[in-house]
């Protein structure tokens, strides 16, 4: 049981007060429970789903914190609020989501950790009229031409992404990237989104060269020696958490020693990544890594809501846990704040651009208009090899935008990362 | 404590013009000091207190909480009825440990020696006094907790439940009610001292930090630091009855209501900014951005309302303020992360 639930059991005896009661002049009414859908990945064990494992186990985690502290949170206002879960993957998600509305009652459905399984549920909230959030796919045809109109992206954009990477390099002085592209329409839109990144927004850097791989493939001896005749400063890898990985051990052990980094999936912002990162390759695997969540934050609110996590399981907060709490989080408050927990209210709370949400990171947060993505900073991890525990394996390094900056606007300082309404192909 | 110190504050303007009759006559005054103010700024990474003299703006001490900056954590404070004693929450950085360091300390004005010291496990952030100064009420943030201990005996008399993230804390004018914000659940619990129960949790702006009263006790006044809103409170329905926006950036975090009842301040962190507020119409009247130091959080004023004095976080400072320029006048060197401010009176010190 959770410590905070153990202190506020007890409290309640020492204070004689009945706690369970409803308060009185509770703002939302609700004469029924209500309740978040949430459709988690599933936990598979083998060797060679680690990755896959460790971002399942992370976003289950995410239903827990948000059922115990939520409740919580509800049950004080008189609510009676939990989160409702299904384990599901591939197309499989659709028929989940469907049961957990109809027959669990569901108001809102979180999940999606991957393009497909995204633009399923997009997709199917659509027809449905239920509003979806999307906590595990960065896919930028989501928030273009797969844009749903009931569909809700907490999970940062590659775009976002792609635009604080350059950002960070380029202002350190890495200017010649050589990038890894897969074989993938997604790949192929991270490589022309990082491009148009380096032409309009941080000038000074240049390809270097580019090698197109199959998805598993090895780039081999060509790979590497095209890489050292590119004289690239920086190697950008737009492939899998997987090949992530066997590409750096490969690289590391032709003895390239440039600075590699690759797009942050799910799987590779896991300290489990981290942590095979700095096995596999010794030398590159201390590299700099974009993130959405960072469980060694020690500022604004993060600290407590790190230190909370963090005393209920014993280990760090890891992204996916994040987004899934923050995630049922929104949807909640969208409830509660909107007085109603019907689809039309709960989307008309979220995309008021006057309703803001705490993401614990600093900053009053609020979904684009044109595409429905939630602003937000991300943030850079090293990698750390000597690491002796899992939360050990990154250190916190940088936060792009900066929270503070007095005389600039938060939107527009916000809106530094990811599309513009004048780039977006989402057809409201 | 704004209406004894306002008392104090009149006596000593007395006690001045006393002194200066009796310079021209028989001198009988010349004993009669006027009080001295002292401001406490509480710095939560060099674990300690900076003092300054409100007459001068000097720096004049500093009070070490304990030989580990960066490990202990002093942070909210508030000040006895009669002034003269400083209350300081005391915590530290892993909110996931409860340590002997959790507790609150008492600090004489008149020695800046700590005097006592109160248990208070759960991380306390923020505390404030009953008016007849009996009780000290005291957010445990960790805990998720209101707690009241009896100052005498120094017994923990009562804790209650409150929203994730306690912070901050009022007892109303009349003794009455406690008001206690929780930061990660937008509500402001409301406990009833006398028949010892919750009233409500109410919802308020985007993670509440601080909570101040009216003069009067008829408002009560909650700033939302994600949200960017002050929650106006009518104690009467205890209902949310207004909100006043200070834009998204503001992080508003400390506020003082001055003497006169009129103007409300209001430490704007993201901007580094004091929002006026006019108290009858809500509005922002003025904003003070000039020379201001970086992060505000912490602000208090003196008894006459003349002098404003701002706690720095990222510039380890204090900005003081004169209210009628309404702008900057000085700038003091705190200690490291200046977080929040109180003021102290040395009585015809």
């Amino acid at each position: 049981m959770n410590k905070l639930l153990q202190c506020l059991s007890a409290v309640a005896v020492v204070a004689g007060v009945g706690f369970l009661a409803v308060p009185a002049g509770a703002q939302a009414q609700f004469d029924h429970p209500i309740h978040v859908g949430v459709i988690l990945p599933p936990e598979k064990g083998t060797p060679d789903a680690v990755l896959g494992d460790a971002v399942a186990h992370s976003a289950k985690q995410g239903v827990v914190q948000a059922n115990e502290e939520l409740g919580i949170t509800a049950e004080m206002l008189g609510i009676d609020f939990s989160v409702v879960s299904a384990t599901a993957e591939g197309a499989d998600v659709v028929a989940a989501a469907e049961r957990l509305v109809t027959q669990e009652g569901a108001y809102a459905i979180v999940g999606g950790f991957s393009l497909t399984e995204s633009a399923a549920l997009s997709a199917w909230a659509k027809a449905k009229g239920i509003p979806y959030m999307n906590v595990g796919s960065s896919a930028d045809s989501l928030r273009n031409a797969l844009c749903g109109t009931t569909t809700f992206h907490l999970q940062p954009s590659a775009a976002m992404y792609l635009d604080a990477m350059v950002g960070w390099y380029v202002r350190s002085n890495f200017r010649k990237w050589y990038f890894i592209q897969e074989d993938t329409p997604e790949s192929k839109a991270q490589y022309d989104r990082v491009k148009w990144s380096m032409a309009n927004r941080h000038f000074g850097a240049r390809e270097a060269g580019r090698t197109v791989l199959k998805p598993g493939a090895s780039g081999g001896a060509a790979l590497v020696a095209a890489i050292k005749k590119s004289g690239a400063d920086v190697v950008v890898m737009l492939v899998s958490a997987k090949d992530q990985l066997r590409t750096m051990s490969e690289l590391d052990a032709a003895g390239i020693s440039l600075n590699v980094t690759g797009f942050p999936y799910p799987e590779a912002q896991t300290r489990v990544f981290f942590a095979a990162a700095a096995k596999a390759a010794p030398t590159l695997g201390a590299a700099y890594r974009a993130t959405a969540w960072e469980p060694s934050l020690d500022a604004y609110g993060a600290r407590e809501y790190n230190a909370r996590f963090l005393v209920r399981w014993d280990e760090p907060m890891g992204e996916s846990a994040w987004s899934v709490f923050t995630g049922i989080k929104i949807l909640y408050e969208a409830a509660f704040f909107s007085e109603s927990d019907k689809p039309a209210k709960v989307m008309g709370y979220m995309t008021n651009p006057a309703s803001i949400f705490d993401l614990y990171k600093g900053l009053g947060s609020s979904f684009r208009p044109w595409d429905r993505q939630m602003r937000q900073s991300l943030f850079l991890d090293k990698i750390n090899p000597k690491a002796a525990t899992l939360m050990e394996y990154g250190n916190l390094v940088g936060e792009l935008p900066a929270i503070y900056l007095p005389g600039t606007e938060l939107v527009e300082r916000l809106d530094q990362l990811g599309d513009l309404a004048a780039q977006t192909k989402c057809k409201k | 404590m704004f209406a004894v110190l306002k008392r104090r504050c009149a006596r000593a303007t007395v006690a001045g013009f006393v002194l200066a009759a009796g310079v021209l006559g028989a001198g009988v005054a010349s004993a009669q000091a006027q009080d001295t103010y002292r401001i406490y700024v509480a710095n939560e990474y060099g674990a300690d207190i900076s003092v300054i003299d409100t007459a001068t703006d000097k720096l004049v001490g500093t009070i070490q909480i304990s030989g580990r900056p960066g490990v202990v954590r002093p942070r909210g404070m508030s000040v006895s009825p009669d002034g003269t004693i400083i209350y300081v929450a005391v915590s530290d950085f892993h909110p996931e440990f409860e340590t002997p360091e959790d507790k609150i300390i008492a600090i004489d004005v008149r020695t800046s020696q700590v005097i006592r010291e109160y248990r208070a496990g759960g991380n306390p952030e923020r505390l404030a006094l009953n008016p007849t100064g009996t009780q000290i009420w005291a957010s445990l943030e960790a805990r998720a907790q209101g707690a009241g201990y009896d100052i005498g005996t120094g017994e923990n008399f009562v804790s209650f439940r409150t929203g994730i993230e306690a912070e901050g804390v009022a007892v109303s004018p009349d003794g009455k009610w406690v008001y206690l914000t929780a930061e990660a659940t937008h509500t402001v619990t409301i406990y009833d001292i006398e028949n010892k129960k919750i009233i409500k949790h109410l919802l308020v702006g985007n993670r509440p930090r601080v909570v101040v009263f009216s003069l009067d006790g008829s408002k009560a006044y909650v700033s939302a630091e994600i949200g960017g809103t002050i929650s106006v409170i009518d104690t009467k329905t205890q209902l949310v009855s207004g909100t006043i926006n200070l834009g998204l950036d503001s992080r508003p975090v400390e506020l003082i209501v001055d003497p006169s009842g009129k103007r409300l301040y209001v430490a704007g962190g993201g901007t580094n900014s004091i929002y006026v507020i006019d108290t009858d119409t809500n509005k922002v009247s003025t904003t003070i951005k000039e020379n201001m130091g970086r992060r505000p959080w912490g602000v208090t004023m003196t008894p006459d309302g003349k002098k404003i004095y701002t706690a720095n976080g990222l510039s380890d400072s204090v900005s003081v303020i004169d209210t009628q320029c309404m702008c900057v006048v000085n700038t003091i060197q705190a200690g490291r992360g200046a977080h929040s401010v109180q003021i102290g009176v040395i009585p015809h010190g």
